[in-house]
């Protein structure tokens, strides 16, 4: 599994399709975008990580960066979204991070 | 050749803009500010950078919007700050572009890139901080990305600033085994 992460709008989706050569169809069968939504309500974040893990590409927006939220919901939700990211990250062969659209690779190697 | 220099709120990008400009040698250094001070706390900010850039030879010219008419001498060493602000100013100030933001910032790039000899542009790192955003911050924020992932696939470098220092993404010399 590849993860691709990165700042919100960074071009992250793009940049899949780039490096493994993919049209937007192939996208949307083989890679899950937007995880970091998914893990404010999994019971079991391991357990999500692990299914998620056996997708092609696993996309992930980096959500972490700003100030505590006041609200107790979406500090969890802030809280998992982190932790998914880095289970994540340990399953991952490959890991990517995109900034302004630019790709580095963080883990891993490109196939 | 144009230069990319995107960091978040006081990273240094600033000084390291400043510090790229002055390595391009001696010519005429024009910075384009495109912030206008509408409080005090913009007076302040103005000052502050300002200070910054007193002794190294800048002109200033103020530009808030409408940046492809510009009016920069040619073979001068620009400096432009910030993308952030422009996009603000081209959405929601009555002079501004609105929906044709982007295209009107790229075209003000691409003017700069062909009257100046370099070319240095700053912008803004705010896509971290979450996804919850609605009306016209998600506007603003998909407007500032789009032109940053364009200024930066047009860029002969890009450069991260993280808390003052330059991490390169393009151009230079890698800070990690790039792609």
């Amino acid at each position: 599994m590849m993860l691709i992460v990165g700042p919100l709008f960074s071009g992250k989706r793009q940049a899949a399709m780039d490096i493994l050569g993919w049209s937007r169809e192939e996208l949307e069968k083989r890679a899950v975008w937007d995880v970091q939504d998914l893990a404010a309500s999994a019971e079991d974040l391991p357990a999500l990580a692990e299914n998620l893990s056996h997708r092609d590409v696993v996309i992930a927006t980096e959500v972490g960066g700003g100030v505590v939220p006041m609200d107790p919901a979406e500090r969890a939700a802030r809280e998992a979204a982190g932790r998914l990211t880095c289970l994540l990250a340990q399953r991952a062969e490959t890991v990517v991070r995109v900034f302004c659209g630019i790709p580095t690779v963080l883990k891993g190697k490109l196939p | 050749m144009l230069t990319l220099v995107v960091g978040a709120a006081a990273s240094g990008k600033s000084e390291y803009a400043e510090s790229l400009v002055l390595s391009a040698g001696p010519a005429r250094r024009i910075y384009i500010a495109t912030m206008e001070p509408l409080d005090s706390e913009s007076h302040l900010r103005v000052e502050r950078h300002r200070r910054l850039r007193a002794g190294k030879g800048f002109e200033t010219l103020e530009c808030y919007t409408n940046l492809p008419s510009a009016d920069v001498p040619a073979g001068s060493v620009v400096l432009l700050e910030c993308l952030g602000n422009l996009c603000a100013n081209e959405l929601y100030s009555p002079a501004g572009s609105g929906d044709r933001a982007v295209e009107s910032i790229l075209a003000g790039l691409e003017h700069l890139r062909r009257q100046c000899r370099e070319v240095v542009v700053v912008s803004n790192e705010v896509f971290s901080g979450g996804n919850r955003y609605q009306g016209d911050t998600l506007t603003y924020l998909r407007v500032l990305a789009e032109v940053n992932r364009r200024a930066a696939a047009s860029a002969e470098r890009v450069y991260e600033v993280v808390c003052g220092i330059p991490v390169c993404h393009k151009g230079g010399q890698m800070a990690y085994a790039g792609v």
